[in-house]
């Protein structure tokens, strides 16, 4: 659809014979693009602010990182003030934990709801373009440009983080699941899509905003919910007692601690909760007692090692993107059937 | 003005036979939830003509052009376009539309709409549409949402002609503009039409107007089809008798009287002839376009009358209409 041509039918009209290869647009994807622009040009232009904005604070960390030198590294976590540098990330990755919403709510949510509000789907459906084409070109121009913006600044996060991510346990990567790697691209297709959808079912442009708005808040929950299920669990456990002598077992670096606190392990390998013989917790004898006849010899913990991000992000991000396929799928269907 | 029988003639120069029709009906109805807004509606529109839709509102004009345009799909029976079905690549490519609202991007420039013709339709004809604009005085580079609503109408005019259709279906297209306006709009319109050989189906509730452009005729009501034909014919088949009064009078049988009126216009009763006037009788004269309408707008249950050449179903059509079954 996109050529590099200069069209004989529309010369340029700026200045006489000017024999500039320019970037031509063609039907639908010209109509999609003149129609979206002021949206297009906002996302692309908010995008590279928040790129200059993150490479020009990584360069301040780094910085400061290197003045720190190797000793402080070596005591084990960072120095107290580097907290200034990490409430930094934190608040832009909550920032870009933004985008979905907003891609749903003010990008989705008016693409078909202001064509019908206005009527300019009948003016569009009665050309000699295809509805197909036509609904085609104006889902696939903002999820390819959603998809790039969002994949740029998810990597240039992505990379801000990288050199700190091993160096202290209050940068869980939890805590960056969902603005890191593939998920951010995934989530802000799949409510964009969900936001075109409602905008064709409900036809206008206020009510489609609120109520993609809800839907997308519904998903977020959701989510939150649910993906650390996407995850192997592992355990680690002791089986030297829960004496007075005995340490808990230690979880290996960076992991992210699951479950109902540190479980009881019995010689058959069973689990029983922490609240096991709470009741007699204040009698000492009586509490390992209690705990001795149940054959606990040891303590294991739950917990989701950070070698397993990866894996669940591309997981949950195919999980969004087959949703995605779906909703795309039956906005086409409906688009070309009932859209006026 | 009758420039279908002066310059579409038999078809000599013409892409298509004067035969084909460019709307064709049969049984077709529309209901939605709160009934039928079309029912059983059978007719045949033949190329080249420009004809009246007429009828009150909610008769059912706009469910019938939506239905031909594929805007709205029928409950019961078919329509097609030039033998295709709405819809169908063909038929898109051969159709206008023009909705009673006029849609436009509002924050379009003139010429960005009529770009927006020229990427959308392979027949695109910019200088027609062009020419359309710039006889209206409307500056290419006007945002479209800053035009007065005479400008807009003639802004989606333009790229309803620029289109280059074959049959040009125009929903109340005149309704909002002054009357210096919407008469050379029509003027604009009839030439376009005839130069290319256009069908053009144009809803109105100027009725005098539409005598003015007007040379076929569709009178619809409560949902069915009243009259159908050549307007010079429909106007033959009926008389406007000079009887005052009321009361049943000794001379109409055996015609079927439509109205009788009094009050304002020409006083007398409407009636389809059926059979020569006597002699004797009262003085009858063949009713205007305006004042025909007018009866049968008022008197929606009078019997239908359908033309021959707009009855469907006659050998030929069945022949083609076979064919392409057959090749479709």
């Amino acid at each position: 659809m996109t050529t590099l041509t200069r069209d004989p039918a529309h010369p340029t009209r700026h200045g006489q014979g000017s024999r500039q290869v320019r970037l031509r647009l063609g039907g639908p994807a010209w109509l999609v693009w003149r129609q979206h622009r002021a949206a297009f040009w906002t996302l692309i232009g908010l995008t590279l602010l928040a790129v200059v904005a993150m490479v020009f604070l990584r360069g301040q960390m780094m910085d400061y990182l290197s003045d720190q030198g190797a000793t402080s590294r070596k005591s084990g976590g960072l120095p107290a003030d580097f907290e200034k540098h990490f409430d930094r990330m934190f608040g832009v990755g909550s920032y870009l934990a933004y985008i979905p919403v907003l891609a749903g709510v003010f990008v989705g949510a008016p693409l078909f709801a202001g064509d019908l509000e206005s009527g300019t789907a009948k003016l569009v459906t009665s050309q000699s373009v295809s509805r197909l084409r036509w609904l085609t070109m104006k889902l696939a121009m903002p999820t390819a440009l959603l998809a790039l913006c969002t994949a740029v600044l998810s990597a240039v996060f992505t990379w801000w983080w990288s050199p700190v991510k091993s160096l202290s346990d209050g940068l869980s990567w939890v805590s960056f699941f969902d603005v890191t790697g593939v998920v951010p691209v995934a989530f802000t297709l799949l409510t964009f899509a969900v936001g075109a959808a409602v905008g064709m079912l409900l036809r206008r442009t206020l009510v489609s905003t609120v109520v993609t708005l809800g839907i997308v808040v519904a998903i977020e929950v959701v989510w939150n919910r649910f993906w650390r299920n996407l995850g192997h669990v592992m355990s680690v456990s002791t089986d030297q007692g829960i004496g007075p002598g005995a340490t808990q077992p230690d979880l290996p670096a960076q992991a992210e601690q699951q479950g109902q606190g540190t479980y009881f392990l019995t010689d058959s390998g069973a689990r029983l909760d922490w609240t096991t013989c709470l009741d007699r917790s204040e009698d000492e004898r009586a509490y390992t007692a209690c705990l001795e006849s149940k054959h606990v010899v040891g303590w294991s913990i739950d917990y989701l090692p950070v070698s397993q991000m990866h894996t669940m992000q591309w997981l949950g991000a195919g999980i969004m993107l087959t949703a995605t396929a779906a909703v795309v799928a039956f906005v086409i269907t409906w688009g070309r059937k009932r859209l006026l | 003005m009758d420039h279908a029988g002066t310059q579409h003639g038999d078809g000599t120069g013409f892409a298509y036979p004067a035969r084909e029709a460019a709307i064709e009906a049969r049984g077709l109805g529309k209901r939605y939830r709160r009934g039928w807004a079309l029912r059983d509606v059978s007719f045949r529109l033949p190329a080249g003509r420009v004809c009246g839709l007429v009828g009150p509102n909610g008769a059912g004009k706009s469910t019938l052009m939506g239905l031909a345009t594929h805007m709205i799909r029928p409950t019961t029976g078919a329509l097609r376009v030039f033998g295709a079905a709405p819809g169908s690549t063909d038929a898109v490519l051969r159709t206008s539309f023009l909705t009673q609202e006029k849609p436009l991007f509002r924050r379009f420039t003139v010429a960005e709409t009529l770009r927006l013709g020229h990427e959308f339709n392979p027949r695109w004809d910019q200088e027609v549409a062009e020419g359309i604009v710039r006889a209206g005085q409307v500056p290419m580079n006007a945002k479209v949402g800053t035009l007065s609503g005479g400008q807009r109408t003639r802004v989606a005019f333009a790229l309803a002609f620029g289109k280059r259709p074959d049959l040009l279906i125009l929903d109340e297209p005149m309704a909002d503009l002054d009357p210096l306006v919407r008469r050379e709009l029509m003027t604009t319109l009839t030439a376009e039409a005839a130069q290319h050989g256009t069908t053009v189906l144009v809803s109105s509730h100027m009725l005098a107007e539409l005598e003015y452009i007007c040379d076929y005729l569709l009178v619809i009501a409560n949902g069915g089809l009243r009259l159908a034909g050549e307007v010079d014919e429909l106007r033959a088949a009926h008389a406007l008798l000079d009887v005052p009064g009321a009361g049943p009078s000794p001379a109409l049988p055996p015609h079927r009287v439509i109205e009788s009126r009094r009050g304002e216009g020409r006083p007398g009763v409407l009636v389809r002839l059926d059979g020569p006037m006597g002699y004797g009788g009262p003085a009858a004269e063949p009713p205007t376009l305006e004042e025909l309408l007018l009866g049968y707008l008022r008197a929606p249950d009078a019997p239908p009358l359908i033309a021959p050449s707009a009855r469907v179903g006659d050998i030929h059509d069945i022949i083609t209409g076979d064919r392409k079954a057959v090749t479709a």
